[in-house]
């Protein structure tokens, strides 16, 4: 096996968008190595004498094994980093993929409800792009998604084509009123219960803050989904991607290498257990 | 198993006899100012055979004696060092990979939970592949075992099934019964190669008797009069109850000292150090008591001490063993010794198993 570390791929930003004041789309040109990432999974983006951190692949490039598309969101140093200094043409070193991914092959054939807040829809939007791509495969579609304000969605540009998706219905929320914002104001937590999939055979994919998600599976739970087919996208401090520093542990599971996908009913004794 | 015999001396004689054999460096315990390293040992004289450790709850002195226990090192100081050089990196992103040759090492006196601590390092580190320590982990030529007839005060091996005797993963064991007698086993053809080498008598059955009444007593000593799966299971019962560990954890400072001499902790960070046109990324221990263990520059998983208590406990006796099927704890106490306030780690599982026991 081949040294993890040092799998570092040489990468390009060959686009940026600007998402929020905070958050950035980067695609990145894979010079001299190349992946097939898939929906769920994420790399760890190094910027030199900084850091890694770990981000998940936020768009699919079917066919393209040399670009990856990640949204960062300011937070530390290496993302300050990536949002203030990394521009168009700037080197980003990459390595992965890593993780296991939403399992979209076991849910063929069923409905698919997405429930998302914030930076959280950006591990989802490949589910999405899936979908669009594969739309016989599955059922009916509902997508939650929501931020604190209508300037803090990301890919905006695409809503109108979510919308489109058939036999579909997405569904927006913001925190607080907010002028010139006709939808829901609330949690996006609160939309569950206008959701119109088939609770017994749908699968839920929930990603987001962990309070969040902690309401979404009770209220989920609730309305009659099942646990076992309910999938949550964990985040901890992740540091190596390969499950040796240790620093991601959720209870017993290595969010890196476990996850960071999990199915709820194997991860129900963690998930309201504080600081595991 | 045959045992053989011999006196003090013949410790040194098996040194120098596997070291020859073997044409390689030993690594060991030895005497560095008031406390023991483990490190080159460059002759036999740094042997740590004039040497009697007394540990306690957060208490630990050397003297001149003969009961030699172990230190705040432990072999995970050669394996697995504080700190370690990854790679270095240019601007250009040009990765330079680091010489791997290791010379081979022989392990010496080491102790019998020191090698249980490797065999949960070597099934951790093999399932989540870790070249580094695979590494210096296949430069181990040798390891040499000193079991502990006279174990520490803060020592448990025995109800962890890790001692104090060497069960396995040694190539030669040695007991230190009194200075003119000490019983040595070999646990692998190239301990039958060394003993044999060393021209060792075998024991009578006299010498094994009295062997066997020290080992019987080491173990008497070092069982917690509860059974592991008892402490496994209770504290897995236990996971929710915040009351009960903020009151086992409620002395902790959150120094991490008991992660850093823990043989079996690894939790590391992994930073970047500049230097001229370079960044050598560096791997670095951080300990899972230590604040800055689960924070993130959004946030933090463990902000409260009792749950980065709680996660250490619950590793070493729940999470290893899901994780690897070993237990993660190899009852040395070093955790209890080297904690500034002397938390005990057999209270703390006693505490939590007197109340969800059964």
């Amino acid at each position: 096996m081949s040294n993890p570390f040092t799998s570092i791929i040489k990468g390009v930003v060959i686009n940026e968008i600007s998402e929020t004041t905070t958050t950035k789309t980067i695609t990145i040109k894979l010079v001299n190595g190349s992946m097939n990432p898939m929906p769920g999974q994420f790399n760890m983006l190094y910027v030199f004498g900084l850091g890694e951190v770990p981000i998940s692949i936020s768009n699919l490039y079917p066919g393209k094994r040399d670009i990856v598309e990640h949204t960062i969101r300011f937070v530390g140093a290496v993302t300050r980093a990536m949002i203030k200094a990394i521009r168009v043409g700037s080197q980003i070193g990459v390595r992965g993929p890593y993780g296991n991914k939403w399992p979209l092959e076991e849910a063929e054939g069923s409905d698919i409800l997405i429930v998302s807040g914030g930076i959280g829809f950006a591990p989802l939007r490949p589910v999405v792009k899936y979908i669009i791509m594969n739309r016989e495969r599955f059922g009916r579609v509902n997508i939650l998604y929501g931020a604190r304000t209508p300037e803090e969605f990301l890919y905006k540009y695409e809503f109108e084509e979510y919308s489109k998706i058939p036999n579909s219905k997405f569904l927006l929320s913001i925190d607080k009123p907010y002028p010139g914002w006709t939808g829901y104001v609330g949690f996006v937590t609160d939309l569950i219960k206008y959701t119109d999939v088939d609770t017994g055979n749908s699968y839920t994919f929930v990603c987001g803050p962990e309070i969040m998600m902690k309401v979404a599976v009770k209220k989920l739970l609730e309305r009659g989904f099942r646990k076992d087919k309910i999938f949550l996208s964990m985040e901890r401090r992740m540091r190596c991607g390969v499950g040796i520093c240790g620093t991601c542990q959720f209870g017993h599971l290595f969010v890196c290498k476990n996850g960071p996908i999990f199915r709820y009913s194997e991860i129900e004794n963690y998930v309201n257990v504080e600081g595991i | 198993m045959q045992l053989y015999r011999g006196g003090i001396e013949d410790i040194i004689n098996i040194y120098n006899t596997v070291k020859e054999f073997l044409k390689a460096d030993v690594y060991g315990y030895k005497r560095y100012g008031n406390s023991l390293v483990f490190d080159f040992i460059e002759s036999s004289s740094e042997l740590p055979i004039d040497v009697h450790v007394v540990q306690r709850p957060g208490f630990y002195r050397v003297s001149r004696g003969f009961g030699f226990i172990h230190s705040s090192h432990s072999p995970k100081n050669l394996l697995y060092p504080f700190k370690q050089e990854l790679f270095r990196v240019d601007q250009e992103l040009n990765i330079k990979t680091l010489e791997n040759s290791l010379k081979p090492v022989i392990l010496f006196g080491i102790k019998p939970c020191d090698v249980a601590a490797i065999n949960v390092f070597d099934k951790l580190f093999g399932n989540n592949f870790n070249p580094y320590y695979l590494n210096r982990r296949r430069s181990v030529v040798g390891i040499v075992v000193e079991e502990c007839l006279n174990p520490g005060e803060t020592c448990f091996c025995s109800t962890m099934g890790t001692g104090p005797d060497a069960r396995n993963g040694f190539d030669l064991a040695f007991a230190k019964v009194d200075r003119d007698l000490v019983i040595f086993k070999a646990g692998s053809s190239l301990g039958e190669k060394i003993v044999a080498k060393a021209n060792l008598q075998k024991a009578s059955d006299d010498d094994v008797k009295r062997y066997e009444i020290l080992l019987e007593e080491a173990k008497r000593k070092t069982n917690l009069g509860i059974g592991v799966e008892d402490i496994q299971t209770s504290l897995e019962k236990s996971i929710t109850d915040v009351e009960l560990w903020r009151k086992v954890s409620e002395k902790c400072v959150g120094c991490a000292n008991c992660n850093m001499v823990c043989p079996t902790c690894f939790c590391s960070e992994i930073v970047d150090d500049v230097v001229g046109d370079e960044a050598v990324r560096i791997m670095q221990l951080i300990g899972c008591l230590s604040y800055t263990y689960g924070l993130v520059a959004g946030g933090h998983f463990r902000k409260e001490l009792y749950t980065r208590y709680r996660h250490f406990i619950l590793h070493k006796f729940v999470f290893y063993p899901k994780q690897i099927d070993l237990f993660g704890c190899v009852g040395c106490g070093r955790c209890t010794v080297w904690c500034p306030v002397g938390i005990d780690i057999r209270e703390t599982v006693k505490t939590v198993a007197s109340r969800y026991r059964g």
